[in-house]
């Protein structure tokens, strides 16, 4: 039925042939978004399509009518294009660092094989139809499909983590028409491959091949999935293979997968934009009432003023123009320059994580870098971290520790090495034949798939058990002076369905045929054969993962030759089967994998990272909920988390368990959890768990009442988890509206890095996946604690500042011009004129305030010695519509003070436009760098030097423009700096304008002071005690202050839910 | 395998992506952070009232001492009903002498200002209708770019200088007798230097000025350039409040107290029809400008409540007493008292 929707849309593909070759696109990849040609064009198109850009477009089109133009349109067009140059010149760096590794990507040499001739190539110069040659780990250039392995068996490996993030190794096959050809052959095959056009499904391939003579073979041969090579993966463990290629280019699956990566917006952006909304409807509030009153002043008074000589009778559009003007002087009121400026400091933010010498792995050699530049203020404000265990929490090392023999456990004293194990070397020495089995078993199942495997190797090796060598067919260990021969005869593949693996090897000496099984203890012990009493090795693996180790089950039987080489035919159909592949051999597998002798139990540690308790409980104390997700299973992952204070022992905390047998039962579990959890999570530490299944139903049936649970949870332990579910967690947090930030170090975490507000990988033994992905990468899970309470806050709270002292300094000088409306017969008439303007915006006040950058309220210790303080930024404290309407309100004072100073100074005789307009500028930048030093917590040279400086400069400025005579400003400087009443009044509006800030500041620091005043005060007085009684009063509503900051958010998200929780 | 390890240690050695140290990208620059502590704050405020208080007290002594004498001239000076009608006729004669009897010695050179009230020289459509170009450069006389609607007379010829600034300029005149005698009126360099120098040329003349149906207000003489028409170059630096005052000259001798000082105003300019006022304004001068108590009034009065706001928090100090930097005052401290700190 799919059939006909397919077939009209296909692509054929002649292998070794160059007709089709130019058909389609090369193989060049590009992820560049703009050419050399239409980088102009497009990029001018993305950055006005922001609101923001419009708006200043609009507002500097309309500058260009001079009938309204308060000012000249350089006011505006000159920041304009500067900041259009500034965002054009990031865009054009980064596209060009895309270029490069494009670049790097394109001219990889690869080989590939043209009528029998090898050849190398660049793979940017691959085509549809070319045959390609790969090695052992290359990277695969382009989509082929299979047609050669060096595996007799005609299979192959591929790592697949850069598509789907699953570390596992797949196989894949050559298909059975091409199964038999010699490497020779290969090379001249000639044929042709009907397959669809591309698309982004990397699960799907359906496609047929048909080779042409002198094969004889010449039916349609169907393809799948699995007899692919996909762009981005790795080859592994085959030393060679060979493919026709199919999509190239852009067009493979990774290719049409690729989407870009949405850009992250933090929540102070979110609340700036919010900001400048509200201030953007005032702004026409503002513009509509003068412009109505303008235009009333105008008919009722405008027309007496006979000097102005109003006509009778305007224009059609003559009651537009006051409005629009008055839109002209107040567009200033959204600063223009905040992005750039906030771009600027966000971009130092990302500079000072990268330098940061105390998140340098010196183990690993690799700095704490920030990919995303953009986000460091979200790293401040983090309510949930989700963190993956393995690699992450620990350090992917895998250690063998303990193991359980035949009823005998080994390594059970707290030594640091079960190798060392008196018994076992006993055992081991005296030929002990389970143990020698015990230890053959793990050893020749080696394969290095996972890092547990290369641990058991590692200790039998270590026992003196060697494996010598190892290939496709056979492997050879020493043991005791002596060599052992084993022939593989098949692997069993590891699934995560069947969760263990064996292989079939024949003894080189005896020729006994013998089953080797290995894996979790819930797929081995219940294959056990039926009269083995298996209670021994239960208890062994819930006593190991009671410590926190990972458990392996190993198993053996006994297989006689017939029944070996009836399974084999069977197995070996399986393994062509074209339907169900999977699952057939599975079947297959199954009905080999029983009545298993069960040899013991292996332990492995793996170790908790330096410092990752102590990081665990400061973050905690800093009100950050952090969440364990983690593929392992639920023993372990519970045993980590004690490990590492995740959860606390008994007493003081609880944990809940969501489990159950049927659906009903799961979801019931849940009810009560939350039941438990909304009853007594004031009082006690609860945290729950649950695993995958768990987790799959609740999302099916009640994914409401799990957010419910979620939002209370401070800890949780998921286990079992799939990437797709450790992204879906992430999404259910973000959904109830908090900031996540999602760590972990391998393929597995990628879908949770990329999901997560904030992404942070560990670059770690699992590669660079995950560090590739993330916003973040470290070294180690330690860093941690710097990047959120020392960068982030830093950079939250300096974020804080720089915006709102944008809005601040933007509407003072609005405010100023909306006063002087009110004495120049609202007629739009700009008290400043156009050089102070810019000069305003770009020089005086823009430098200042980037001092803040270089700020730190309280110091880094203090910090980390309280991390409570964390919990200010994370609530938004410094941030949000109160403490605006507080910068506004302080905004609306000065404009008044210095408005009413300047005009009650000069007044008179004095009362000239230039001199006026000068004085009350000087006004503004003598009490902006009061306000600046004012919220200023720390003075480092560069800070008093940009204040300063900047202040100097103003005058400095001011005199050589004053000196310049077609300016209007001519002369106005040296005049006033001549005058005593100039520097009077100067003195004067400092005082009265900074006065009243500095005694409210004074009274509340003093007497209702916030925990940052009061860790400030600390730091000062060097921590010095001395308790003084009496202040109890002022002092419970600092107490009550802090603590309800985190529980506020959660009961307001919580109100949502209200109803839903009475019934 | 220990070897090849031992040769990447040192590799990554000399390798090292280690971030190069600096106080500067550690954040680690020596800082200064000074708190709001009573005694920064209690000392800031009391300093500053002292300080303002007695330049308070100097500024408005300075300001007392200056002698002003204000005449508002524009009701009496037409006793028509219809003043608007008065003043638009161009035939009556608008003689008006106004006798103002100084009320203590005022020593030259006594500034003569004229002040007008609720006029705005700062409205949009006004304080723009100008050209600087034209009126600094000989060749430059055509360019009456945003003079409209007075840039061109009934002909079509460019008006010099152009624009409302010029056409609607003050015209009243002012001529003073001290006890009967006259006295003469220097209205030499009551403009600025720079603009007479740079802003208005010393080769332009005005041209086709006041040609119009409609007079606005002073004629100018064509003979004279621009750079010595000061009365326009005062009244084109316009005002920036629509009270304002502008120089008229200077009488250089001094008056003794009850002294009778006589002016025959020529009262020309129409201020009636919009209700503004007309002032004739006689001061002396300080270091300070002109009088105004404002700044003294304002230096005492912020000094004053600076010093009181310093004995309040020192009262408030004594009374409420607070330790800084107590960290058992710390919510969480309180909260959990076991917690290690």
């Amino acid at each position: 039925m799919e059939v006909t929707s397919w077939t009209t849309m296909k692509r054929f593909v002649y292998i070794n042939d160059d007709s089709c070759r130019y058909s389609y696109c090369g193989n060049r990849i590009s992820n560049t978004k703009y050419t050399f040609w239409n980088f102009l064009p497009k990029n001018l198109w993305e950055q006005f399509r922001r609101f923001m850009n419009q708006y200043f477009l609009i507002i500097a089109c309309l500058q260009l009518w001079s009938h309204i133009a308060p000012v000249s349109p350089a006011t505006t067009w000159g920041p304009l294009i500067i900041i259009f140059i500034v965002s054009a010149s990031k865009e054009a760096w980064d596209d060009y660092n895309r270029y490069l590794s494009d670049k790097k990507a394109n001219e990889r040499k690869v080989w590939v094989v043209k009528d029998g001739t090898h050849r190398q190539i660049k793979a940017q110069e691959i085509h549809v139809g070319d045959i390609v040659w790969l090695h052992e780990n290359d990277e695969i250039p382009c989509d082929l499909v299979l047609i050669g392995t060096s595996d007799p068996q005609g299979i192959c490996y591929v790592e697949m983590s850069n598509l789907d993030g699953e570390t596992d190794l797949k196989t894949r096959f050559v298909p059975s028409i091409s199964a038999n050809l010699s490497a020779d052959q290969l090379g001249k095959v000639k044929g042709v491959v009907e397959c669809p056009n591309p698309d982004n499904d990397i699960r799907r391939f359906d496609a047929n091949m048909r080779l042409f003579l002198p094969i004889i073979d010449n039916e349609a041969c169907p393809l799948t999935i699995n007899n692919t090579l996909l762009q981005s993966c790795y080859l592994r463990h085959t030393e060679w293979a060979c493919g026709v290629a199919v999509y190239t280019g852009n067009e493979t699956k990774s290719g049409m997968s690729r989407g870009t990566a949405e850009t992250k917006l933090t929540a102070a952006d979110a609340m700036i934009d919010k900001l400048t909304i509200a201030i953007f409807t005032f702004q026409i509030i503002v513009v509509l009432l003068l412009g109505y009153f303008g235009n009333i002043w105008k008919d009722t008074q405008g027309l007496k003023q006979w000097y102005l000589m109003y006509p009778m009778e305007g224009p059609w559009y003559d009651f537009l123009v006051i409005p629009l003007r008055f839109e002209l002087l107040c567009s200033i009121m959204i600063p223009i320059s905040i992005k750039v400026t906030l771009d600027l400091a966000k971009g130092v933010y990302a500079k000072f994580i990268d330098w940061d010498e105390q998140m340098f792995d010196w183990e690993t050699n690799t700095p704490a870098h920030s990919a995303n530049t953009a986000i460091s203020e979200d790293l401040g404000q983090v309510q949930y971290i989700l963190s993956d265990k393995t690699g992450t929490l620990t350090e992917n090392r895998m250690i063998f520790k303990r193991c359980c023999i035949s009823d005998t456990m080994y390594g059970n004293n707290n030594e640091d090495d079960g190798l060392k194990d008196a018994k076992l070397l006993h055992a081991v020495s005296s030929n002990d034949p389970d143990v020698i089995k015990f230890l053959n078993d793990g050893t020749v199942s080696y394969k290095a798939q996972s890092q547990d495997e290369e641990a058991l190797v590692n200790a039998a090796s270590n026992l003196n058990m060697m494996l010598i060598s190892k290939d496709n067919s056979s492997a050879g260990i020493y043991f005791n002076g002596s060599d052992f021969h084993y022939e593989l005869l098949d692997i069993l593949e590891f699934t995560s369905d069947r969760k263990r693996m064996s292989v079939v090897i024949k003894d080189g000496q005896t020729g006994k045929i013998l089953l080797l099984s290995k894996g979790a203890d819930e797929a081995i012990l219940p294959r056990a054969s039926a009269g083995q009493q298996i209670q021994r090795y239960l208890e062994a693996v819930e006593m190991y993962s009671q410590l926190g180790l990972r458990t392996l089950c190993l198993g053996w039987r006994d297989l006689e030759e017939d029944e070996y080489k009836e399974w084999s035919k069977k197995f070996r159909e399986a393994s062509c089967s074209l339907h169900n592949r999977e699952s057939k051999i599975a079947e297959v597998c199954h009905s080999l994998e029983r009545d298993l002798h069960i040899l013991g139990v292996t332990a492995i540690e793996d170790r908790l990272q330096d410092g990752v308790p102590e990081t665990i409980k400061l973050l905690r104390n800093a009100g950050i909920n952090v969440w364990m997700l983690t593929g392992d299973k639920q023993n372990t992952a519970i045993q980590i988390g004690l490990l590492c204070n995740l959860i606390t022992s008994e007493p003081s905390s609880q944990l809940l368990s969501i489990t159950g047998k049927t659906e009903e039962d799961i979801l019931r579990s849940l009810e009560r959890a939350f039941i438990i959890m909304k009853n007594t999570c004031e009082t006690k530490d609860l945290a729950f768990v649950l695993d995958g299944c768990a987790l799959e139903i609740i999302l099916k049936h009640s994914k409401e009442s799990f957010t419910r649970l979620a939002m209370l949870s401070r800890t949780a332990i998921c286990c079992r988890m799939t990437p797709l579910q450790k992204a879906q967690l992430v999404a259910i947090l973000k959904s109830a509206g908090y900031l996540t930030l999602g760590i972990g170090d391998g393929g597995n975490d990628v879908r949770m890095i990329q999901e997560a507000n904030i992404g942070v990988g560990i670059s770690g033994r699992e590669g660079l996946q995950a560090a590739r992905a993330a916003d973040y990468s470290i070294g180690k899970f330690k860093f941690l604690r710097r990047l959120i309470l020392i960068h982030g806050r830093y950079s939250y709270n300096r974020t804080a500042f720089i915006s709102q002292y944008s809005f601040y300094k933007s509407l003072n000088i609005c405010f100023i011009q909306i006063l002087f409306a009110f004495l120049s017969g609202l007629s739009g008439t700009s008290l400043f004129n156009s050089t102070s303007l810019m000069a305003y915006n770009v020089f005086y006040t823009s430098l200042p305030v980037m001092t803040i950058i270089f700020d730190k309220d309280i110091s880094e210790t203090t910090v980390l010695q309280h991390p409570q303080i964390l919990q200010h930024s994370q609530a938004g404290r410094l941030l949000n519509p109160i403490t605006f309407c507080g910068w506004i309100g302080r905004s609306l004072y000065h404009a008044l003070v210095i408005f009413f100073i300047t005009i009650c100074a000069y007044a008179d005789e004095k009362s000239e436009m230039q001199e006026l307009s000068m004085v009350a500028l000087s006004g503004c930048i003598w009490i902006q760098a009061f306000v600046v030093t004012m919220d200023t917590n720390s003075f480092t040279y560069p800070q008093i030097i940009l204040i300063w400086g900047n202040f100097v400069a103003f005058y400095m400025i001011n005199l050589i423009l004053s000196a310049i005579p077609s300016l209007q400003m001519y002369t106005i400087m040296f005049h006033l700096c001549g005058q005593p009443s100039y520097w009077i009044t100067m003195a004067l509006t400092v005082v009265v304008g900074m006065g009243p800030v500095m005694a409210f500041r004074y009274l509340r620091d003093m007497y209702r002071p916030s925990a940052i005043n009061m860790l400030q005060q600390i730091e000062q007085s060097n921590g010095s005690i001395q308790a003084f009684g009496g202040m109890d009063s002022a002092l419970e509503s600092v107490r009550t202050n802090l603590t309800d900051l985190v529980t506020d958010s959660r009961r307001n998200s919580d109100s949502n839910y209200q109803p839903l929780l009475s019934d | 395998m220990s070897s090849s390890g031992s040769e990447g240690d040192s590799l990554a050695s000399r390798r090292s992506k280690k971030p190069k140290y600096s106080k500067f990208t550690q954040q680690e620059l020596p800082a200064c952070k000074p708190l709001l502590t009573p005694g920064i704050v209690i000392g800031a405020f009391s300093l500053i009232g002292v300080v303002f208080v007695p330049i308070g007290l100097a500024s408005l002594s300075a300001s007392q001492n200056i002698v002003e004498l204000i005449d508002r001239y524009d009701a009496e000076c037409v006793s028509a009903n219809d003043k608007v009608g008065f003043i638009q006729d161009t035939k009556t004669d608008k003689a008006c002498t106004r006798k103002i009897t100084v009320p203590k010695p005022m020593k030259g050179p006594i500034h003569i200002y004229y002040q007008l009230e609720n006029f705005y020289q700062n409205h949009r459509r006004y304080v723009k209708s100008r050209n600087d170009k034209q009126l600094r450069y000989k060749d430059s006389g055509a360019m009456i770019t945003n003079c409209e609607p007075e840039a061109t007379s009934e002909d079509g010829a460019p008006i010099v200088p152009c624009g409302l600034i010029a056409w609607s300029m003050f015209n009243d005149t002012f001529s003073f007798s001290l006890n009967k005698k006259a006295v003469e009126v220097n209205k030499k360099n009551i403009a600025w230097d720079s603009d007479k120098q740079t802003k208005f040329g010393s080769d332009v003349y005005p041209k086709n000025f006041q040609k119009g149906g409609l007079i606005g207000g002073a004629k100018l003489d064509e003979k004279l350039p621009l750079s010595e028409q000061e009365d326009l170059i005062v009244w084109m630096r316009t005002a920036a409040l629509p009270t304002f005052r502008k120089l008229y000259g200077r009488i250089e001798t001094d008056i003794m107290a009850s002294d009778e000082v006589t002016v025959v105003i020529q009262n020309n300019y129409n201020t009636y029809s919009f209700g503004g006022t007309k002032a004739l304004v006689l001061s002396t001068t300080s270091w300070i400008g002109g009088r105004n108590n404002f700044i003294g009034a304002a230096y005492v009065a912020i000094g004053g409540i600076c010093l009181f706001l310093a004995m309040g928090f020192v009262v408030l100090y004594v009374l409420k007493p607070r330790t800084l930097g107590d960290p058992s005052y710390l919510s969480w401290n309180k909260e959990s008292p076991d917690q290690p700190n």
